[in-house]
C-alpha cells in the first residue's frame, strides 16, 4: 500500500514537472520563432551582419520563446519576473538614451562641421519615415501604429525602441528586430538604388578633401546642437540631449574617463540588455501576426525611400552647386543613421566604379546627420501622435 | 567700448530672463486646481461614516506628485488659515494629474479629510500655499446649487466652470469619449501628406539652423587659420608645413580596417613580447596601504 501510493506520488509528480516544462507548452509558433534565433545567430556570427545586436537579439529570441506555464514570474511580460525588470529599460525608454549617450562619446562629428551642407543630407534621408507613415495608414494600421512602424525609416535601432514604446509598445519588438535586421542588410538593401538612381558621370564625382576642423569647433558643435534642435523639437530632448552630452564629453578632452566609460562599458552594458529583452519580447503569441509581417514589409520600404530620398536630394542640390563644389550622391544613401554602415555602403560602391575616390569620410558626414535627423524626426512624431 | 558691450550682455540676459519667466511652470504646490464641489449632498457620494456631505474636489495639473499637506483649505479669505492640512500623511500625496476630495462637513475630528467648516452657497473657497499667504486657487460658490449636481471645471484645471453631467469625485470631470491626439491628427490628414510635410519641414529646419552656424562658424575658423599660417610663414620663412588630405587619411583608415578584417582569427606564428606600460595611479597604488616592514 505504501509502495503503491509512493509510486503514485512519484508519477502524479513528475506528471506535474513535466506539465511545467517547455516541451509541453511548446508551440509550432514557439518553435519557428526558435529558427529565426538561431538564423539570427548564425548570421551575426558566421556572417558578422551587426553582431553587437544580433547576438544578443538573437540569443532573447530563444529566451523568449522557450515556452513555460504562464504565472511562474518568468516571462519578459509577467510582472515581477526578472527579465520583466530588465525589459522596463525597454518599456520606459530607458535604454535608448543611455546608448546615445555611447553614440555621442564615439562619434567623431569633424565630417559633418567641415562640411555643414552634408547636414541637409541627412535631413532629405528622413523622407523614408515619412514615407512609410503614410503607407502605413493606407495599408490600415492605426495612426500611433503607423508612426512607430515608420521610424523603422530612421534606419537607428535605439530611436525606433524608444518611440515604439511610446507610440505602439505592442509593436515594439516586431519594430526592433525589423530595425536591426534591416540595418544588419544595408550593404544588401542599399546599392541597387544607389545605383539606379545615378549615372556614371555622377558616381565618379570626386569631392574636395575636407578641410581640418579645429577644437574650439569640435567642443562648440553638441551645444549649439543641442540648443538649435531641442528648441525646435523638445520631444526629441532624451535622445538628442544625452547625444550631445556624450560628444561634449569626447570633444572636451577634459573627461576622457567620463568619455570612455560612455563609449565603452556603459554602451555594451546596454546593448546586452536592450538586445536581449528586445529578443525575449519576440514571444511567438506576440509577434507571429500579420502586423509583424506588415511591419517587415513596411521597414524594407522605409529603408528604400530613404536611401532615394537620399540620393535623390544631392542630385538635386548638385544643380546648384558649381563644378568641384559638387557631392558625389553616392553619399546620399549614408543618410540613414545607420553608423557606419551606410557610410561604409558608399565607400564600396564608390570604390568598385573608380578604385581611388574614397568617398567614406564625406559619407561619415549625411551618416551622422541622420542621427541627428533621425532623432529630431523622432520628435515630431511624438509631438503630433504621442 | 566694453561698456557698450556689457550693456548689450545684459540686454541680452534680461530679455532671456523675461522670456523664461513668462511661462515658469512650478511643478509645485501652485499647479493644484479647486477641482469639483458638491454643496448640497442628499444622495451623492458617501464618505468614510456613511454620511452624504458636502465636498470638495483638488486636482493636482502637474505631471509630478504634489503634496497638499501643509496647505491651508478655507471658505473665508480674510481667514485663509482656516483648515490646516496635516503635514506627513500619505493619504495627502496626490500622484501626477490625479485628486483627492475633502468633505466639509464641519468634524475635523473624524480625519484629515473632514474640514472645519460647511459649504455654503455665495461663499469663497480658497486654497492657500504653506505660508498663509499666497493664494494657489479659489472659486465662489455660484448661487443657487442644485442638490447631487456638482459644480466644476468643464475640463479638469481649466478656466471654465459649471454644472456637470455626471459627478465625478476624484476622477476626470470630462466624461465624454475621448478622441487621441494621433486620431485628431488623421481626421485631417489620412494619407499621411500633411505628416510628411510638416515633419520634414521641421527636420529640414533643424539641420538647416545647423547648417547656417557651422557655415558661418567655419567661415570664421579658416579665417582664422589663414592669418595664423600667414603669421607662422613670416616668423619661419623656410619651414614649409603640409598635412595629409583627407582623401589619403581615408585610404590609409580603410587600407588598415581591410587589412585589420583579413586578419582577423588567424593565429601569427610569431610571437611578440611587449613590456605593458602602466600608468601611475594613486587610486590603485598598494604603497599607500602597505605598513613598512619592521627591522
Amino acid at each position: 500500500m505504501e509502495n503503491t501510493s509512493f509510486f503514485t506520488f512519484i508519477i502524479d509528480h513528475l506528471g506535474q514537472f513535466l506539465e511545467y516544462t517547455a516541451f509541453a507548452n511548446m508551440t509550432i509558433g514557439h518553435i519557428v520563432m526558435i529558427m529565426i534565433g538561431l538564423a539570427f545567430i548564425y548570421l551575426a556570427i558566421s556572417r558578422e551582419y551587426e553582431p553587437m545586436l544580433l547576438v544578443p537579439i538573437g540569443f532573447g529570441i530563444l529566451v523568449g520563446n522557450i515556452a513555460f506555464q504562464p504565472g511562474s514570474e518568468i516571462g519578459v511580460y509577467e510582472s515581477g519576473s526578472v527579465m520583466n525588470y530588465l525589459y522596463f529599460g525597454v518599456l520606459k525608454g530607458v535604454y535608448p538614451p543611455l546608448i546615445f549617450l555611447g553614440i555621442g562619446a564615439m562619434t567623431d562629428f569633424s565630417a559633418l562641421i567641415s562640411n555643414p551642407k552634408l547636414m541637409l543630407v541627412g535631413a532629405a534621408a528622413q523622407l523614408g519615415i515619412f514615407g512609410a507613415y503614410g503607407i502605413a495608414l493606407a495599408l490600415g494600421y492605426s495612426p500611433s501604429e503607423a508612426g512607430a512602424i515608420a521610424i523603422i525609416g530612421g534606419a537607428d535601432g535605439p530611436t525606433a525602441i524608444f518611440v515604439s514604446s511610446r507610440l505602439a509598445p505592442e509593436l515594439m519588438g516586431a519594430i526592433a528586430v525589423s530595425a536591426y535586421s534591416y540595418m544588419a542588410l544595408v550593404p544588401v538593401i542599399q546599392p541597387p538604388f544607389m545605383k539606379l538612381l545615378t549615372n556614371s558621370k555622377e558616381r565618379l564625382i570626386r569631392m574636395k578633401p575636407p578641410r581640418p576642423v579645429s577644437k574650439q569647433e569640435k567642443i562648440i558643435f553638441p551645444i549649439a546642437g543641442l540648443l538649435l534642435t531641442c528648441f525646435l523639437v523638445p520631444s526629441g530632448l532624451p535622445l538628442l540631449a544625452m547625444l550631445f552630452l556624450g560628444n561634449l564629453l569626447k570633444e572636451s578632452t577634459v573627461t576622457k574617463r567620463l568619455a570612455d566609460t560612455a563609449k565603452g562599458p556603459m554602451i555594451d552594458i546596454v546593448t546586452i540588455l536592450i538586445g536581449l529583452t528586445v529578443g525575449a519580447s519576440t514571444q511567438a503569441s506576440n509577434f507571429l501576426t500579420m502586423k509583424s509581417l506588415g511591419i517587415f514589409f513596411l521597414g524594407a520600404l522605409a529603408f528604400a525611400i530613404a536611401t532615394i530620398g537620399g540620393v535623390g536630394f544631392v542630385k538635386i542640390i548638385n544643380l546648384f552647386l558649381k563644378e568641384g563644389n559638387k557631392i558625389n550622391p553616392l553619399i546620399g544613401n549614408a543618410g540613414v543613421s545607420a553608423v557606419p554602415a551606410s557610410a561604409r555602403v558608399s565607400q564600396v560602391v564608390g570604390l568598385s566604379y573608380d578604385k581611388t575616390n574614397h568617398l567614406l569620410m564625406h559619407a561619415m558626414g549625411p551618416n551622422v546627420a541622420g542621427v541627428i535627423g533621425s532623432a529630431v524626426a523622432a520628435g515630431v512624431l511624438l509631438s503630433f501622435l504621442f | 567700448m566694453l561698456k557698450n558691450k556689457l550693456s548689450i550682455l545684459k540686454l541680452i540676459v534680461l530679455v532671456v530672463l523675461c522670456v523664461g519667466l513668462r511661462n515658469v511652470n512650478a511643478q509645485s504646490a501652485m499647479d493644484l486646481r479647486i477641482n469639483e464641489i458638491l454643496v448640497h449632498n442628499d444622495s451623492n457620494y458617501v464618505d468614510d461614516f456613511g454620511e452624504h456631505s458636502a465636498w470638495i474636489e483638488i486636482y493636482n495639473s502637474a505631471f509630478n506628485s504634489v503634496n497638499v499637506g501643509g496647505l491651508y483649505l478655507t471658505d473665508d479669505i480674510t481667514n485663509p488659515t482656516k483648515y490646516y492640512i496635516p503635514k506627513g500623511q500619505p493619504i495627502t500625496l496626490i500622484p501626477q494629474e490625479s485628486y483627492i476630495v475633502f468633505w466639509a462637513d464641519n468634524e475635523p475630528d473624524r480625519g484629515i479629510r473632514h474640514l472645519n467648516f460647511k459649504l455654503q452657497e455665495s461663499k469663497t473657497i480658497c486654497l492657500f500655499d504653506s505660508n498663509g499667504k499666497t493664494l494657489i486657487d479659489s472659486v465662489t460658490i455660484k448661487s443657487p446649487q442644485k442638490t447631487d449636481v456638482t459644480y466644476g471645471r468643464l475640463e479638469d484645471g481649466e478656466a471654465k466652470w459649471g454644472f456637470l453631467e455626471k459627478s465625478t469625485p476624484g476622477a476626470n470631470n470630462d466624461t465624454k469619449p475621448k478622441v487621441s491626439e494621433a486620431d485628431k491628427f488623421v481626421k485631417f490628414d489620412p494619407s499621411g501628406i500633411g505628416m510628411a510635410l510638416i515633419a520634414m519641414s521641421v527636420v529640414f529646419t533643424g539641420l538647416a539652423l545647423l547648417y547656417l552656424f557651422f557655415k558661418g562658424l567655419g567661415l570664421i575658423m579658416t579665417k582664422e587659420a589663414r592669418r595664423a599660417e600667414k603669421l607662422l610663414k613670416i616668423s619661419s620663412p623656410g619651414v614649409i608645413k603640409q598635412g595629409l588630405s583627407g582623401e589619403v587619411n581615408a585610404a590609409i583608415v580603410m587600407a588598415l580596417y581591410l587589412y585589420g578584417n583579413e586578419m582577423h582569427d588567424q593565429e601569427d606564428p610569431v610571437i611578440t613580447m611587449t613590456k605593458v606600460s602602466r600608468t601611475y595611479s594613486p587610486w590603485s597604488s598598494k604603497i599607500y596601504g602597505l605598513r613598512k616592514s619592521p627591522r
